[in-house]
């Protein structure tokens, strides 16, 4: 009855848009707050990652807690601004918030079907997954490009199905449960069993053919014929602290068709005496047991051998390398002799000494499957096995792995027939004790060690690195980077990812620790310093320096002592559970999937993070405030207004209080009635920077269609059909939001006397070309924002630039350099055909806007 | 010496302190830090506030009694105008918040390093330097 009545009235429907404006209104700057708070929280979080700060669990409790609330409350006003009751939403966010807890309770979510993984694929946080040895693996080779056998990864998931198919796991359980712990023929007699029982089991169907399917997709990819692999354990926790080293199974060149039965006998191998007493020494339960298999195409090696990174050499460190014809394992099991080579740690690796010996026999791949012994010729049994070529090589590929480990490794490696290196396994290892006492003159060294200067510019990842300076300021210094060499550079640029695997530090005098270049330094672990201002004076070629990132101090000469300090702390940073904990997090947290407001999954529920919530309700808090502004038409203060401009942005204006001066009716406005501090600069840098054309700008008529602003029309048509160009203002702040063609600008801004509360957060993102183009736009206004001390980041094609905490005349001339840059960047968009072309607009734009900001001396 | 249920807090902290050359020793439970506080002389206590048993106040209330001359720095996840001001009440010589920079919390420390060497300008309530 009552619902019927509400439909013949003509108001009173209880729908909450009959609240006041300013009600509202308030609830839109609400959200704009909160999106602030949500901003700044998770840059805070994510400046957790460098290892500059200690920081506990509790930490990330409390943090995700507070972010937690924040979107919450963030949902909740949307929905009072909306009709929607923003189920979707609240949905996402309860799927979300539910993700994080499992996170932080430290249950694993395995993705869905992940029995077989392609190995080049596995990427980082593998090892849940892959287990130590494979998720190692693919980690060098996505993170530092070395070279590995191809192959896939039977996971741990595979593993568990395996075990609980064949009702194995019952039998370990009860097993090792009736164990009197000191009963050795029991275990022996219950590993012989279970080993047993794994030979004859049965491999699931669904495992089965997954694997069929991956050897299928080696043999197409593969030369090599009849397809031979290698089949190695990976446990959990393998070659992490508690070595396994040699408990566990290998199985080399064996045949596609007898994968079934190696993957079983590795399994077995699980189990095997040793390797289970070993675990049960270590207190180890057997649900902490899980074993990955890696499958990978077995390399018939010419040379192989092992690489130690940090050897005694009479009480120096050294890297010692020895090597043998044919595969390497008889050599770790001390059934060849093999070469030994000594090599400096530091670049050019010279080689100390060498040691070649008789090597009358190798093992080789047998053609039908297994190795066998043969003779080598003897013209090559006293033959060194490596030339300094290769030497080199493998110096460069260890000490790359050892810097990204921040721990001395032993590197199982081959050479192929064909010359080219592929590395098998990298293990940690801990130094000699002759080496280890080194580390007690540390404190010594310190006090005698001259700092260059510390203290200044911002860490984006920590650690040590000690090498010489090579200063880089075009792209032929960064062709020709040396391996092992510090670069120094005025500004970042994420061209640097060129050299980050040959780079050993990183400081910079421009730049953010949450650009795209120090995300990138973060990835390889490389200790990154930016935004120190001075680096380029103090620091010249060829001046060898310590560079201690997590402290953020630089010092003159080579200090091995820190450098080896490092190498032996008792944790590296970035293996802590905390760490690794707080990227899981980052990644529901942070990561946006939402760039693109104008594609098909720009929804609700298509947000996967907190990010993705926080940029969809940011877009639609607008587009509300726009609808809503149309109902309440001329009846209150906060009419929306047309400015009226020289160039035609279409631009509308609310006022919510203090941003006009003058008479308050009327559609219109001119630029000299606006009070709105950040939006006069604005409007200045627009109109003044003489980088706004009012022609249409013409681009290829081929698929798009060309882009110019939209005359905005009075009466006022729906959102949809209009570019939302709308600024809400007051006197000190500035929401604005700016379509121009396919490029959306979003400008948050206050500017006021007090610098605490001062900030601009921009949004750009920009549609219609492809996708070459649209990326080299996205760069291009990164670098400008980061010249202009703007934390810049990319999700996709959306450029995001925050800064905050700035004086009031640095703030207004910033204002006007977006001004500026709006106008240019609309000018671009056709224009950028190839990458060096970013880097000659960028220079052209910031000497332009000089003229329009102040000048030099602002800085 | 060093006091933190986390061992992650621990293993940084003395890490970063044997780097300057002080000994270290971390306990994970204030009241085995305790007991070693009866037996050992400390120059300088970092504490965590919240830990399982005797809390981070009992610990800095105690290593007052027990010797003086230890500068004790305080550290908690939960930092509050409060529990600042009952630290520094109860005679602490810094309070840090967490998560915090590994350069502060030196810098924390060379000042009272500095201290203990008398090169630091004396205040009205500092003990003579050894």
């Amino acid at each position: 009855m009552l619902h019927a009545l509400k439909e013949i009235m003509p108001f009173g429907h209880g729908r909450i848009r009959d609240l006041p404006f300013d009600v509202l209104f308030k609830k839109f700057k609400s959200i704009l707050e909160r999106n602030n708070s949500i901003l700044e929280l998770m840059a805070d979080m994510g400046d957790k990652m460098s290892g500059e700060y200690v920081f506990d669990r509790q930490y990330l409790v409390s943090a995700v807690e507070r972010l937690s609330d924040l979107v919450f409350k963030l949902i909740s006003d949307l929905s009072v601004l909306s009709e929607h009751k923003n189920k979707e939403l609240f949905l996402g966010f309860a799927r979300i918030q539910h993700q994080i807890q499992e996170e932080l309770a430290g249950r694993h979510e395995f993705p869905a079907g992940a029995l077989v993984i392609p190995l080049l694929m596995a990427g980082r946080d593998a090892e849940e997954l892959d287990g130590g040895k494979m998720a190692a693996l693919a980690e060098m080779h996505d993170q530092l490009r070395l070279p590995i056998p191809d192959g896939f990864v039977m996971t741990t998931k595979a593993f568990f199905d395996f075990m609980h198919h064949n009702r194995l796991m019952e039998v370990v359980e009860t097993g090792i449960a009736q164990w009197d712990g000191r009963d050795e023929s029991y275990l022996r007699a219950l590993s012989e069993e279970v080993q047993g029982r794994i030979l004859r089991a049965e491999v699931p169907h669904a495992l089965a053919s997954q694997i069929d399917t991956h050897i299928h997709i080696l043999q197409e990819a593969s030369r090599s014929r009849p397809l031979r692999l290698a089949l190695r354990s990976s446990a959990w926790g393998e070659d992490g602290d508690a070595s396994f080293a040699g408990q566990y199974t290998s199985l080399l060149n064996v045949p596609a068709g007898q994968v079934m039965d190696a993957y079983r006998r590795v399994v077995a191998g699980t189990y095997a005496y040793e390797a289970w007493h070993y675990r049960l020494e270590r207190n180890y339960h057997e649900n902490e047991i899980a074993m990955a298999v890696g499958c990978q195409i077995m390399v018939d090696g010419a040379v192989s051998g092992v690489l130690t990174t940090y050897a005694d050499d009479a009480g120096q460190p050294a890297m010692l390398v020895t090597g043998t014809w044919g595969l390497g394992l008889p050599l770790m099991n001390g059934e060849v002799g093999g070469d030994t080579y000594i090599l400096d740690r530091t670049p050019p690796y010279a080689i100390r000494s060498a040691n070649v010996v008789e090597k009358p026999r190798r093992l080789a791949a047998a053609s039908k499957g297994g190795t066998v012994w043969e003779d080598v010729p003897p013209e090559h049994r006293r033959k060194a096995a490596l030339e300094p070529q290769q030497l080199l090589t493998l110096a460069e590929a260890a000490m790359t792995i050892e810097r990204y480990y921040k721990r001395p490794q032993e590197i199982e490696w081959v050479f192929r027939f064909d010359g080219q290196l592929r590395i098998l396994q990298a293990r940690p290892l801990r130094p000699q004790p002759s080496l280890a006492r080194a580390s007690l003159s540390v404190d010594h060294a310190m006090k005698q060690a001259s700092v260059i200067f510390q203290g200044r510019g911002l860490v984006a990842q920590g650690g040590v690195a000690v090498g010489p300076v090579v200063i880089v300021k075009s792209d032929a210094d960064l062709d020709a980077f040396p391996h092992g060499a510090i670069l120094v550079s005025k500004y970042t640029t994420p061209r640097f990812s060129r050299v980050m695997c040959k780079a050993r530090g990183i400081i910079t005098d421009v730049g953010s620790p949450a650009g795209h270049m120090s995300t990138i330094a973060r990835e390889h672990r490389v200790p990154t310093v930016v935004n120190t201002e001075i680096a380029t004076q103090m620091l010249h070629d060829g001046d060898e320096i310590t560079l201690d990132a997590t402290q953020n101090v630089i010092y003159r000469g080579r200090i091995s002592e820190l450098d080896h300090f490092e190498l032996t702390e008792e944790m590296v940073f970035e293996e802590s559970y905390e760490y690794r904990l707080l990227r899981r997090l980052l990644k529901r947290i942070s990561h946006l999937n939402l760039t693109d407001p104008q594609a098909a999954n720009f929804k609700a529920s298509a947000c996967l993070t907190y990010h993705d919530i926080t940029r969809f309700i940011h877009e639609k808090a607008i587009e509300e405030l726009i609808a809503l502004t149309e109902r309440h038409g001329g009846l209150d203060f906060s009419a929306p207004r047309r400015l009226i401009s020289d160039i035609p942005l279409g631009l509308v204006v609310i006022d919510a209080g203090g941003g006009i001066r003058g008479p308050i009716d009327g559609k219109d406005i001119s630029r000299d009635e606006i009070e709105s501090l950040p939006l006069c600069e604005l409007l200045a840098g627009i109109h003044e920077s003489g980088m706004w054309c009012t022609d249409p700008v013409s681009v290829d008529m081929g698929s798009f269609m060309s882009s110019f602003t939209r005359t905005f029309c009075t009466s006022l048509a729906g959102p949809h059909k209009v570019g939302r160009n709308l600024a809400v203002i007051l006197k000190e702040y500035m929401n604005l939001h700016m379509r121009i063609g396919y490029h959306f600008n979003i400008i948050d801004a206050y500017m006021c006397e007090t610098i605490n509360d001062n900030y601009i957060n921009f949004r750009f993102f920009g549609g219609v070309t492809d996708f070459t183009h649209r990326s080299r736009r996205a760069r291009f206004i990164r670098e400008i924002l980061e010249r202009f001390d703007f934390r810049v980041e990319i999700h996709g094609d959306l450029v995001v630039g925050r800064i905050k905490k700035i004086s009031l005349p640095r703030m207004a001339h910033r204002m006007r350099m977006l001004g500026g840059l709006i106008g240019y960047t609309r000018q671009l968009d056709a224009r950028l055909q190839d990458d060096r072309q970013i880097d000659q607009h960028v220079q052209c734009f910031v000497h332009a806007i000089q003229g329009v900001i102040g000048g030099k001396s602002e800085r | 010496m060093v006091i933190d249920d986390e061992p992650i807090v621990c293993k940084r902290l003395q890490s970063t302190f044997q780097k300057v050359g002080y000994a270290v020793e971390t306990f994970t439970s204030s009241a085995s830090a305790l007991s070693r506080l009866h037996e050992a002389e400390f120059d300088i206590i970092v504490t965590d506030l919240k830990m399982e048993g005797a809390d981070g106040m009992q610990v800095l209330a105690t290593a007052r009694e027990i010797s003086p001359q230890t500068r004790v720095i305080v550290i908690t996840g939960f930092a509050t105008m409060e529990t600042a001001k009952e630290s520094f009440h109860q005679g602490a010589f810094d309070f840090v918040a967490k998560p915090f920079k590994l350069s502060d919390i030196l810098d924390c420390v060379r000042r009272i390093e500095a201290r203990l060497n008398g090169t630091e300008a004396s205040t009205a309530d500092s003990t003579p330097s050894r």
